[in-house]
């Protein structure tokens, strides 16, 4: 293997022209969408678009991949990178020259992502994370993939050594614990909410019929389609037919989206197992490689249900701090085993006990959950009675069942657990959550009570980590306190970093 | 050498020995002068929507609306007055707490050792009756962060040395 040298500044392998290419090329398609969708159905319809023939237009659309083809070129060519004396150093820009400085010490997170293109041409991107707001993230899009990893060992290099002793170690016990095999996906996706990817594809939809209203009404659908409904008795029938095939459609849709989703993001996800960290690996398209480091974590998030529990599947997410919110959305495992499961959770936090006994909220939580559904039905019956005239009263038969069954489980499945080290909070309705997070590495606790909760002698308790806000609801005011009292004692007298 | 005493719950410290002190009496004039020239701009959009509307059913319904409107505005200002007596605050060894909400009563603790930096800041109003706000950054969300407002400005200034020169001489 040969070491890169990366003392000297240097530029991405020559591949990267393409990739950044590609990149942009991508995202001016993308920003004139509906731009395109308008030329193409004007085209369509006159063969022409103000006046330009076909063979002008196709000029054009070179003309513009060619002024995108030399923004990248000279975008690469200003594009140098070096590691000198614990500091990484990058120029950019093409008229305006940006020199970047970041000190080793400062660098957060490495992440090392292949998108499709990326994939092709065999080459990787590698994004460096500081601490700080969103904006200080810095992406090579084009190395090597052994250069890469050098890269990153070199850039965390001297955090270990100021860490402690352990220097080379880290590289020789490289254990892959967890593997996800294709089925397990498969069933992953299979037991989803589904009812996410339904809302996903009908926004979807609507986002794109919104845009794009102006021209399809230029088609005249709606009139093709008033033609050929004509309304009476037998039509109705059909109509009570077309729409339970439209709801097996978006069903069936649904369904497909989830798993096919679930698989392309997950696809040959892998657990590492570090000296120190944590790897998770995955991805069709978009192959990462993300790197959890246990002193960062913040909150553990499980969720599974009913089905998943029943074939064994767990989710893990894992909350950092330090990282942006978009970058937070991949630190999750799907289709974990039970075991593997308790193990990973003991293995990031540190010796998690949860064998002290569960508690629930008070009965309040029932009541607040039925009024606020009260509300909601109330408000459903109002254009009920617009659609379906007198009978609109119906409706509340199926509204009050499904109320019934949610508040069940809600509240059943509410508890929280507090134990020396941990606090663990239970929650959800169709998926079950359990929410983990260590006890010293709280920044700040809220009592809060309403005015009717004060009546009622009923308080919560809001606790805040650097990544997310818990909440212990409608529990008895004075234990309430208490907690509160337990948890600063606990935070404030031992001296543990949170990070 | 590792310890792992029992706590008594009883002999712990506890948040309601706490005695809060309330902020100064000279906020809640800038609470009321904000809230005036809100609401003053509220009343003058709506009588400017008279002047130059031409449509008949806003013209019918304007003297609703402004009552509507009215009722909304006394209740927002009845509110607001009570619940400035809410807003109360204390400063422990270890940490800092801040009360405030009348319908929603919070009661928000933030260690000492978790606070990232403070911030000493003067609006132009407050600057008119001596105040200062004290907000106090944690390095979670802005759910975890706490501003203290109407501090009288010595106040202000002595809390800030005081956070300052703690968080400083722990990191």
């Amino acid at each position: 293997m040969v070491t890169a040298d990366f003392s000297q500044p240097r530029r991405q392998s020559s591949k990267g022209i393409l990739v950044i290419f590609g990149f942009k090329t991508f995202k001016f398609f993308k920003s004139f969408f509906v731009l395109f969708v308008a030329f193409g159905i004007s085209i369509f319809q006159k063969k022409s678009f103000a006046n330009f023939g076909i063979f002008n237009i196709v000029l054009i659309v070179i003309g513009l991949l060619l002024v995108i083809l030399i923004i990248s070129v000279l975008n690469y060519l200003n594009f140098k990178f070096y590691v000198k004396n614990e500091d990484f150093h990058l120029s950019t820009g093409i008229l305006n020259k940006d020199n970047t400085i970041i000190p080793k010490s400062k660098i957060q997170n490495v992440y090392i992502k292949q998108n499709f293109l990326q994939q092709i041409i065999n080459v990787v991107s590698v994004n460096i994370e500081t601490a700080g707001d969103d904006k200080s993230e810095i992406e090579i899009s084009a190395l090597d993939k052994i250069q890469a990893k050098q890269l990153k060992e070199l850039l965390f290099s001297k955090n270990k050594v100021s860490e402690g002793t352990q220097t080379e170690t880290e590289d020789i016990e490289d254990d892959v614990f967890f593997r996800a095999s294709l089925k397990r996906l498969f069933l992953e996706g299979i037991s989803q909410n589904h009812l996410k990817s339904f809302l996903i594809i009908v926004s979807f939809i609507f986002g794109l019929y919104y845009e794009a209203k102006d021209y399809i009404k230029q088609l005249h659908i709606e009139e093709q389609f008033e033609n050929s409904t004509i309304f009476n008795d037998e039509a109705l029938f059909g109509l009570l037919v077309t729409n339970v095939v439209i709801a097996l459609l978006f069903l069936f849709v649904s369904v497909l989206f989830s798993v096919v989703k679930t698989v392309v993001v997950n696809f040959n996800l892998e657990v590492v197992e570090h000296q120190k960290t944590v790897e998770i690996n995955k991805g069709l398209f978009n192959k990462m490689s993300l790197s959890l480091t246990p002193s960062r974590i913040q909150n553990l998030e499980v969720k599974t249900n009913r089905i998943k529990r029943y074939f064994g599947l767990y989710r893990l997410s894992v909350k950092q701090a330090m990282v942006n919110k978009k970058q937070q959305k991949n630190f999750a495992i799907v289709a974990l085993e039970k075991s593997q499961l308790d193990y990973l959770i003991n293995r990031l936090l540190g010796a998690y006990d949860a064998t002290t006994e569960r508690q629930k909220p008070e009965f309040y939580y029932k009541r607040i959950l039925w009024l606020k559904l009260s509300v909601l039905a109330v408000l459903l019956n109002i254009p009920a009675y617009f659609f379906l005239g007198t009978y609109f009263w119906a409706i509340n038969i199926p509204l009050v069942l499904l109320m019934f069954t949610f508040v069940h489980y809600k509240y059943k499945k509410a508890y929280y657990l507090i134990s020396e080290e941990h606090i663990t909070i239970g929650s959800g309705f169709i998926d079950s959550v359990t929410n983990i997070l260590e006890i010293h590495k709280i920044q700040s606790v809220r009592f809060q009570q309403t005015f009717f909760q004060k009546q009622q002698d009923i308080a919560s308790i809001i606790v805040s980590t650097a990544s997310k806000d818990v909440t212990i609801p409608y529990i008895k005011s004075a234990h309430a306190k208490t907690i509160c009292n337990l948890l600063l004692y606990r935070v404030e007298s031992q001296d543990r970093d949170w990070m | 050498m590792f310890t792992n005493l029992q706590i008594d719950l009883e002999a712990i410290p506890n948040l309601e020995d706490v005695v809060l002190k309330p902020i100064s009496k000279r906020y809640l004039n800038v609470i009321l002068v904000n809230k005036i020239l809100l609401f003053g701009a509220l009343y003058t959009a709506l009588f400017l929507g008279k002047w130059f509307a031409d449509d008949v059913l806003f013209l019918d319904y304007f003297w609703y609306l402004f009552l509507v409107l009215s009722i909304f505005v006394i209740g927002n200002i009845v509110v607001s007055v009570l619940a400035f007596y809410k807003r109360k605050y204390a400063i422990r060894e270890k940490d800092v707490i801040y009360s405030k909400g009348l319908l929603v009563h919070k009661l928000t603790t933030v260690p000492i050792s978790r606070i990232q930096h403070i911030e000493e800041s003067r609006s132009w109003l407050a600057r008119q009756f001596q105040l200062a706000s004290i907000k106090i950054f944690t390095a979670g969300e802005s759910g975890s962060d706490l501003s203290i407002h109407g501090l009288p400005e010595d106040e202000a200034a002595y809390i800030n040395d005081f956070l300052s020169s703690k968080v400083n001489g722990d990191s």
